[in-house]
């Protein structure tokens, strides 16, 4: 029963000033045990009170954060399953799925999680999950500028991962569920 | 299936000697020989989870109750117990998310009472990791852990308003323990009767040893039945019958086949977390009863707690007034230090003495708390029994009480050499290990009787006003010990003092309870010989001491007083403020000296004594010097003038039995001799000098001829100890002297007449000498070793070396003594 949160591009202060409220009377420490977070944060304060949340803080290079000390990639082993982290504005096109994929196979993990598009996405693919959390604050970005504040709450079970999304649409928070399961694990190959 | 076997009720298995085969016995069993070695059986009927066994219970009630019991832990199990993940069946579709989400704010919602569950079962692991780590091998494994955790989880889940508090698992682990002692010994049992345990599809004891069925198990029945029938069934029964009335039980609780079939098996590892729960929640409960130990962990008051207190705060209260009226000197030793009750008792009560005991002497503690009965008693007639403390009005409260009060008297000599509040509470937190618990269960059980005693019970905490005359204060003399408890005869006097009975002994043979006499005098002598010890010590002026001292002397002093009241009720003399007067100058300019103070007080009791009638009070006190030196000069190695005193006071003191602690005086004022540091010691030194050998001279006299000097004693005696709060001062003043008077002019009317009497006073008395005599001495051995455990002051030891050899030539004038009285 572990929960993870992932999220990302909250362009504070460049883009927006905060998280919004709801979603930080959610976000209350104590319940959660990791924190991935795809990048652009993108100054210091954010990585703060992400700090606060969790001690257990992971954070992957977007191309407008201020700390370049980040890494490009991350991958971290939780419970069952490997993760990996990554902005994802090193992959071409954008968002593209089966770009992803590349990269999903290049850091040989069950879950991909990673952002730049600001938008909403999870698929699964290939006996994996590819996971985008989009914008936790709705910044606008390059593409677009309709953007929906959202960030994804995962909770990692033995050979089972739900998927929480958390959007807010008109002021409201939604809340929807998707359930993978890992087929059992093969012998990895060295 | 033999009838026999299973109507006769479990109470008759027990009582082979009364079966008369196939009826049912009338004969009521005695409860502790129910199920002697199925602990947690018996503690299940004794809580209340399953019901008691009397001659109308049969095992399939027994069984019935325990599946039920069973029944309502799984179902209380599934509804509290949370795993998020499993979405309920039937709930609607699509759960609503927004409720239902890992960080959902709604405290209702699976999640959040997930959270709040983890919580929960992090302050609860905080104690378990802690349990008993002595029996780490079997307490600290996870499987045991993960159930005690649950349990505990469960319980406060149900009980919001108490959330869980430290402690709850120290009563959770014995019982839990004694269930699996329970499982245990089943399991050897049927080891050792395989044959008697085998499964009865049929309702027939399937033999496995016999030969045709040995090879094949799944035999039809009908099968089966031709084979048994002819011999199995008879010669099954009769083993059965045949075999050890335990073992039956055994055999007849694990049938898997009774009623409610295996959720009914009375003794299953199966459903141990079942039953430890049922016993856990009948326990803090208290199953109606009026000991709740979910009480004593609340904060607030009870409803309907008179007191206002919350609960164990009343019940240590409670312990502390039982002590008052056991002990009393120890009590006002622990009072004077601030040693509140509930410090320690806390402690003790919340986990019902769990940390005081090893596991095993734990357990039977508490077979004897759980047999007392916890039902609530019937309110006393009285209309004050509504202020009574809640604990004693069961059975069981009054048992945990009076154990606790054993456990203090046990420590007695130990805690009363303690000087300040911190070493005491060390002393009563670190119980010692190796207590004997038989004789702890006996003390404690003579001390439960004490506690039903109706005043007791509903007299009003602290203040127990002596003019409304109860006699609490009389009753509380017995000290349970090497004399055996004495239980204090219900005494109608209203002060049941060591002088007015022997004033009465020498009066009249009326009511005087000459047992009653003797049995104080037991364990009074305990109590003098802690003083004499202290007394011994008390060279040096060390304050501790001297409060010890102090204490002990004040209650002497007030039961003198007491007396003297009661006498000139009795003797309904009015009193002569002056005359108190001038033995409180006598008692004034005490000095060093202390033949000043008597001659002073002589002088002033000839007067009074002159004044009122006929009596030869010249003759006493030359007599009375002449005692005092012939006393001086007997002795040898003199040190100070205190010493000798306390040499004195040794030998005079033992013949006669100190004075009984009465109520409790725990600030006793004795009117400071100025310029002396140790006021209260000097003052008590002299008065408790000037009472002991009033009392030795009293006896002197006695033997010689009519007790002259009784009256001067009494008069010394009197000696004005400010009153406490618990004494009229007007009384005590009027007292003594007249009352003083009035008992010589008795003595010696009476005296001539009564000689009888006199003598077998006088042979009671010489023989309650002996056994003094013996005590100190035992005394002092322990007093040897006790001397090392005090605050380490050389001097101090080096004095209870002198003293030891002065109270060895002390002792033997002792016995010359007796052997004189005995003579006569």
């Amino acid at each position: 029963m572990v929960l993870v949160l992932a999220l990302g591009d909250m362009h504070i202060p460049h883009r927006a000033p905060d998280i919004p409220a709801k979603f930080k009377s959610m976000l209350v420490p104590g319940k959660i045990q990791h924190i991935i977070c795809t990048g652009n944060l993108c100054i210091k304060e954010v990585h703060d009170y992400l700090k606060t949340l969790c001690p257990d803080l992971h954070i992957t290079r977007g191309e407008y954060d201020e700390d370049s000390r980040y890494p490009e990639t991350k991958t971290l082993t939780i419970g069952q399953f490997k993760l990996g982290l990554c902005h994802g504005h090193q992959v071409i096109p954008w968002g593209d799925l089966d770009s992803l994929a590349m990269l999903q196979r290049q850091l040989d993990v069950d879950i991909l999680v990673t952002g730049h598009t600001h938008q909403f996405t999870a698929y699964k693919h290939e006996g994996g999950v590819v996971i985008n959390p989009g914008s936790a604050t709705g910044a606008y970005s390059s593409i677009t500028y309709d953007v929906n504040p959202s960030f994804v709450l995962m909770d990692i079970d033995a050979l089972r991962v739900v998927v929480y999304v958390y959007e807010l649409i008109d002021g409201e928070v939604k809340v929807d569920k998707i359930d993978f399961k890992k087929t059992s694990t093969s012998v990895p190959a060295l | 299936m033999p009838p026999a076997l299973l109507d006769p009720p479990l109470s008759e298995t027990s009582l082979v000697p009364y079966l008369i085969s196939g009826t049912i016995s009338q004969e009521p069993v005695p409860e502790s020989r129910l199920f002697e070695d199925l602990r947690g059986l018996r503690w299940r009927i004794n809580l209340g989870v399953l019901p008691p066994c009397s001659s109308l219970t049969s095992i399939d009630d027994l069984r019935r109750a325990t599946a039920n019991s069973r029944r309502r832990y799984a179902s209380l199990r599934g509804q509290l117990l949370v795993d998020p993940h499993i979405t309920k069946d039937g709930s609607s579709s699509p759960p609503n998310l927004v409720m239902d989400n890992p960080l959902s704010q709604n405290p209702n919602s699976t999640w959040g009472r997930f959270f709040q569950n983890a919580e929960l079962e992090r302050m609860v692991d905080q104690d378990l990791s802690r349990l008993y780590p002595e029996h780490g091998f079997y307490f600290q494994t996870k499987g045991c852990q993960g159930i005690l955790r649950r349990i505990l989880l469960l319980w406060c889940l149900k009980h919001p308003e108490c959330g869980y508090r430290q402690g709850m698992h120290e009563l959770l682990a014995p019982l839990f323990y004694v269930l699996q002692d329970d499982v245990e010994h089943h399991s050897e049992v049927r080891k050792l009767h395989e044959d008697h345990f085998t499964d009865r599809f049929d309702g027939l004891f399937c033999q496995e040893n016999d030969i045709s069925y040995s090879f094949d198990f799944i035999k039809s029945p009908d099968l089966l039945n031709d084979e048994i029938d002819s011999h199995g069934e008879g010669v099954k029964i009769k083993s059965l019958d045949e075999l050890d009335p335990k073992i039956q039980t055994i055999v007849l609780l694990s049938d898997a086949y009774g009623a409610e079939g295996e959720l009914g098996i009375v003794l299953s590892e199966k459903f141990i977390e079942h039953d430890a729960y049922c016993m856990f929640e009948a326990l803090m409960n208290g199953a109606r009863g009026s000991v709740a130990m979910a009480d004593f962990f609340s904060y607030s008051p009870v409803a309907g707690s008179h007191t206002g207190l919350p609960p164990v705060i009343e019940a240590s209260a409670a312990l502390y007034h039982l002590l008052s009226h056991v002990d009393s000197s120890l009590y006002s030793h622990l009072v004077e230090l601030g040693v509140e009750p509930q410090y320690f008792a806390l402690r003790w009560l919340r986990v019902l003495f769990g940390r005081e005991f090893s596991l095993d002497n734990l357990l039977i503690i508490w077979d004897e708390i759980f047999l007392s009965d916890n039902s609530e008693m019937e309110k006393h007639v009285e209309d004050n029994a509504d202020t009574g403390f809640r604990l004693f009005h069961s059975s069981r409260g009054r048992f945990i009480s009076a154990i606790a009060v054993a456990m203090l008297l046990h420590i007695r000599s130990s805690l009363l050499a303690t000087e300040n509040p911190t070493t005491c509470l060390q002393r009563l937190l670190s119980f010692p290990e190796d207590t004997d618990i038989k004789k702890l269960i006996e003390k404690a059980k003579s001390l439960q009787t004490l506690a039903l005693s109706s005043e007791i019970s509903s007299s009003t905490p602290m203040l127990i006003e002596y003019n409304k005359g109860k006699s609490v204060v009389a009753r509380s003399i017995s000290i349970p010990c090497e004399s055996g408890s004495p239980k204090t005869p219900n005494s109608l006097l209203p002060d049941n003092s060591y002088w007015e009975e022997k004033w009465r002994v020498v009066h009249s043979a009326e009511e005087l309870k000459q047992d009653g006499v003797e049995k104080q005098v037991p364990s009074q002598k305990k109590r003098w010989t802690e003083k004499v010890k202290l007394s011994l010590k008390r060279t040096e002026s060390e304050p501790s001491s001297s409060t010890i001292k102090s204490g002990k002397k004040e209650s002497k002093a007030s039961v003198n007083r007491s007396l003297l009241e009661d006498l000139s009720k009795k003797l309904g003399s009015e009193g002569d403020t002056e005359k108190l007067g001038c033995h409180e100058v006598g008692q004034q300019d005490d000095g060093s000296d202390d033949s000043n103070n008597y001659d002073a007080d002589d002088r002033c009791l000839s007067k009074n004594i002159s004044s009122e009638n006929s009596f030869n009070s010249a003759s006493p006190p030359n007599e009375f010097k002449d005692l005092e030196n012939e006393n001086i000069s007997q002795k040898s190695s003199v040190g100070s003038n205190l010493s000798v005193d306390e040499i004195n006071e040794i030998s005079h003191s033992s013949p006669i039995d100190s004075p009984l602690p009465i109520s409790d005086h725990p600030e006793n004022n004795l009117s400071p001799a100025p310029g002396r540091n140790n006021d209260s010691t000097g003052n008590l030194a002299t008065i408790s000098r000037d009472i002991k050998l009033n009392k030795f001279q009293w006896l002197w006299k006695f033997g010689r001829n009519k007790g002259e000097l009784l009256s001067e004693k009494r008069g010394r005696a009197s000696e004005p100890v400010k009153p406490t709060n618990n004494f009229n001062n007007n009384q005590s003043n009027t007292a003594p002297s007249s009352t003083a008077g009035e008992h010589c002019s008795s003595v010696n009317f009476k005296g001539d007449s009564a000689d009888q009497n006199v003598m077998g006073t006088l042979r009671n008395i010489g023989q309650s000498m002996l056994e003094h005599i013996q005590v100190i001495e035992s005394a002092f051995q322990h007093e040897r070793g006790q001397g090392a455990s005090l605050d380490n002051n050389m001097s101090k030891n080096v004095l209870v070396g002198k003293g030891q050899v002065t109270a060895m030539s002390a002792l033997t004038e002792l016995r010359k003594i007796s052997n004189l009285l005995s003579e006569m």
